[in-house]
């Protein structure tokens, strides 16, 4: 309600805002399908158990449906289908993220929330850099792990984990009314 | 101050400019209506005058300086209007009508923080002095009366010159001298005030000395009145009052009384005068202190506790439905029954009186239509009358303000095009004003809202041709449509230009966004043309969007909802005989074909569970078993007060729908019963669902869709044009 912060003048830019002095930004990881994938956990405002969803008529087919988030009536989205993966059947694991889309939340649905990650600058290659394409909802690939400093604490030899991290932003760009 | 208590001032501040704004615009249309038919209203000219006043007040109080200094423009020209230095005319209503409409120019600039809105003040007020005839240089009509010169001495200008012009236009003035008690003085001229309303205008009151009477004083009125003497005793009703007229003096009679009883009273007058005029004022200011202005949002969030209330108040049902059917303690029972039926009354209080407070006339509405009428019509040399009626008529302040701008886009319209223009009204030998009727009333749920002008009116051919042309609809799908059908077509996107002559055509938006906005708020918009005669627009409105009555179904095993102000029955579907025509089904009821629309077909439903239900459904047993929580899986249990209704053979159930005159049968396969339901919007993500006006919470987290009743009629019987690129569906 009237209380609602004025999202709808925070900057698009990239959301890279949870920056800190040792320019580490926080990254919720999760999985979808054989994937991970990362959002800037500031975006996220909430997880949540699979609530009961309301299928909703003549949407996108990546809408799952409507469900009630505390008396306000929020979309859910299945990521797989906006990303277009395989869509397998939903597990207990299953949860859904709660989104801001400027000013009102927006449900994802993932297979299973894995962790929250602290990048260095370093460890995070932005697709600007990497000059491709792309369907644009990337933001970029973090590799934790991948700090020369870290490598130096961990003897340098682990296999190495991939994020793909996400623009939230993008990601909801058609859900901007 | 802090930023946001600034801006709550200055919010607040445009708040009330609006209003006075507004209210100064009805007043001046009063006026004119009155000038023309040679009237003055000296009280609405004071009404006009007083809210200029608080608005230069108020602006210079929140330094908006350029509406401060154009009501300070406004002030001076309404002043000389007061006391009859400038004459009541067209021009000086038209520069009214001007000072208004630059009122409302800055007030928007300044909602937008718009410095560079501006109006010619200046040139205003050049305008404004070349008005005024300087002094007045005729006789004084006063000099011929027999006028006590003590109280004329202690009559303000204003009231001089009321007492001028009530002589001028030949009216009797008397002196009233009566008694009142000092306790209740103000009550008993306002009274007097109230009773002389209508057959006599109280120029003046003055307290007189000459009484002697303890807790009483002695009060002179001047009443000016063309009645006879005896008719205006009556009306005041004060047998004890002496009653005095003032007569014409005869040629050089010479009778000033200057004895030491007006001497004395003079004296009195002059202390005295001044506590009796600001009366005026505190009654005006205390009916302003009884209006609390609210933010829309916070009634909203009330309604929504509300809404969770009613939540609450089922589980409270369905409990001492439980503790009877288990407990033997028949007292305890007995009591709960007492508390849960006295929690349902004030609940059901509690939401009637939420619901009051939102309610607004549509009055606040048709005013604006009104000053917009008059500037439509005098930039086109138009002349146009306007009738309203119903504007007292109620509707939720959201609906007022959502259906406001396709109200004016038909105003507009029927003006700009339905309208003829004077000379081409003389050829056709109508009436050289044309009259435009805005008529509102209640009807049952809804409110209808109908505009009729008596213009051109539209031409079906033409809207063929039209249709035809902008390939809105193919030769072969309006060969077949009747006229009424045709009218229909205007609502089309794409049809609307300003090529239409016959008369409906719009700037920038068309008719389509008129019929969208009003669907949205579950209404519904018909149009009805006579070629030569004039067209009619008829909205019909709910009355509110927050609580409805609804009924619930199910079809493919998705539980909706559907306002029951559209539902005029429900009909087992097996009792009537099925027939196709046209490859439409139809229904044979009670001798009236009912056209037929299976719902879960409409909206692509696919068999079995919904989508959501299959894909989750791991998910949610595994939960349940969690949680340990005995949730059950059946729609139906969330009813649980009633058992549902099945059909016998599981053909299913009609639900007659009815919006404006179109009827609908909506085919499903169970009704749930009826319910009090709080429709919530979709979210602004999936705001434009077709056929779906919102959903609901039922109370155990499970939202239900709300069926849009006017959009699914639209959809059903004027064919798919109304669905947007949206795809997904089955």
């Amino acid at each position: 309600m009237s209380e609602a912060p004025p999202l709808a003048s925070r900057s698009e830019a990239p959301e890279l805002e949870r920056v800190d002095e040792t320019g580490t930004r926080e990254f919720l990881a999760f999985r979808l399908g054989q994937e991970r994938y990362a959002l800037p956990l500031s975006t996220v405002r909430e997880i949540l158990r699979i609530p009961h969803v309301t299928e909703v008529p003549r949407c996108p087919e990546e809408v799952i449906g409507v469900t009630s988030v505390r008396g306000t009536v929020t979309t859910v989205l299945d990521l797989r289908v906006r990303l277009r993966m395989p869509c397998e059947r939903v597990t207990a694991r299953a949860r859904i993220l709660l989104v801001d889309c400027w000013g009102e939340p927006i449900g994802m649905l993932v297979d299973e929330i894995l962790q929250v990650y602290r990048l260095r600058e370093d460890e995070v290659e932005l697709t600007s850099a990497l000059g491709s394409e792309g369907s644009g909802y990337v933001m970029g690939i973090g590799r934790p792990g991948s700090s020369s400093r870290r490598r130096d604490a961990s003897g340098g030899a682990r296999v190495q984990e991939v994020l793909i991290l996400l623009d939230g932003i993008a990601l909801m760009k058609e859900y901007r009314s | 101050m802090s930023q946001s208590e600034d801006d709550r001032a200055r919010a607040e501040f445009l708040a009330e400019a609006q209003e006075i704004v507004e209210a100064l615009s009805r007043d001046l249309l009063v006026l004119e209506d009155a000038n023309k038919r040679g009237l003055t209203l000296p009280e609405t000219v004071n009404d006009v005058f007083r809210g200029v006043h608080t608005l230069k007040g108020l602006a210079g109080m929140f330094s908006f300086e350029r509406i401060a200094e154009l009501a300070h423009v406004f002030e001076d020209l309404l002043e000389a209007l007061r006391l009859g230095r400038v004459p009541m005319d067209g021009g000086v209503l038209d520069l009214l009508f001007e000072g208004a409409e630059g009122f409302q120019h800055l007030l928007a600039g300044a909602q937008r923080s718009d410095a560079a809105v501006d109006v010619d003040v200046e040139g205003l007020l050049a305008r404004i002095a070349a008005l005024e005839p300087g002094a007045a240089s005729q006789r004084d009509i006063l000099s011929d009366y027999d006028i006590d010169p003590n109280i004329l001495s202690v009559l303000t200008e204003y009231e001089e010159h009321r007492l001028r012009s009530s002589f001028e236009q030949g009216r009797t003035v008397y002196r009233f001298r009566l008694q009142l008690a000092l306790d209740a003085i103000d009550t008993s001229l306002a009274g007097l005030k109230e009773r002389c309303s209508g057959v006599a205008e109280v120029l003046s009151y003055l307290p007189s000395s000459s009484a002697e009477v303890k807790d009483a004083i002695e009060i002179e009125l001047l009443i000016a009145t063309r009645v006879s003497p005896a008719e205006l005793r009556e009306t005041l009703d004060r047998p004890d009052g002496l009653l005095i007229p003032i007569e014409r003096k005869r040629r050089d009679s010479i009778a000033p009384r200057m004895d030491a009883e007006a001497g004395m009273a003079a004296a009195s007058l002059n202390q005295a005068a001044p506590e009796v005029e600001p009366s005026e004022d505190t009654g005006s200011l205390r009916s302003l202190a009884n209006v609390v202005r609210v933010d829309i949002g916070k009634l909203d969030h009330l309604m929504n506790v509300v809404g969770e209330l009613g939540s609450l108040r089922s589980s409270f049902v369905q409990l001492v439905e439980r503790l009877r059917a288990h407990s033997t303690d028949r007292e305890l029972i007995f009591e709960a029954q007492r508390i849960q039926r006295g929690f349902q009354r004030h609940l059901g209080e509690v939401q009637s009186s939420v619901l009051g407070v939102r309610m607004v006339p549509l009055s606040q509405l048709f005013d604006k239509l009104a000053v917009i009428v008059r500037q439509l019509a005098r930039d086109q040399g138009k002349e146009v009358q306007l009738v309203v009626k119903g504007a007292e008529t109620e509707v939720d302040k959201l609906i007022a303000e959502e259906i406001a701008d396709p109200l004016m886009h038909i105003v507009r319209n029927a003006i700009d095009h339905g309208i003829e223009s004077r000379d081409e009204r003389e050829r056709l030998d109508k009436p050289k004003v044309s009259n435009f009727g805005i008529r509102a009333f209640p009807r049952g749920n809804h409110v209808v809202i109908e505009l009729r002008d008596d213009g051109r009116g539209i031409d079906p051919s033409l809207v063929r041709e039209t249709a035809v042309r902008r390939g809105v609809l193919s030769e072969h799908e309006v060969g077949d449509m009747t006229p009424e059908d045709l009218m229909e077509v205007i609502f089309r996107p794409g049809f609307s230009t300003r090529e239409v002559v016959t008369g409906i055509s719009g700037r920038g938006v068309g008719m389509d966004v008129v019929k969208t906005n009003i669907n949205r708020l579950g209404g519904a918009v018909e149009i009805a043309s006579e070629l030569g005669r004039g067209t009619t627009f008829t909205i019909t409105l709910p009355v509110t969007l927050a609580i409805i009555s609804a009924l619930l179904f199910q079809t493919r095993g998705r539980v909706m909802a559907i306002s029951l102000s559209a539902v005029r029955e429900a009909l087992r579907f097996e009792d009537y005989a099925l027939r196709t025509v046209e490859g439409r089904e139809v229904l044979d009821l009670r001798g009236e074909t009912l056209p037929l629309c299976r719902l879960a077909e409409l909206f692509g439903l696919s068999d079995g569970k919904s989508v959501p239900e299959r894909m989750l459904r791991t998910a949610t047993r595994r939960r349940r078993v969690h949680g340990g929580e005995a949730q059950q899986a059946d729609d139906a249990e969330v009813f649980s007060s009633e058992p549902p209704v099945k059909s016998r053979s599981g053909a299913g159930f009609v639900i007659v729908i009815v919006v404006g005159n179109r009827r609908l049968g909506l085919v499903v396969d169970r009704l749930l019963g009826q319910q009090d339901i709080v429709i919530k919007p979709l979210g602004r993500s999936l705001s434009s669902v077709p056929g779906i006006s919102g959903a609901t919470d039922l109370g155990d987290q499970r939202l239900v869709l709300v069926v849009d009743a006017p959009a699914i009629i639209d959809e059903a019987l004027l064919g798919r044009w109304l669905r947007p690129s949206l795809g997904g569906q089955a």
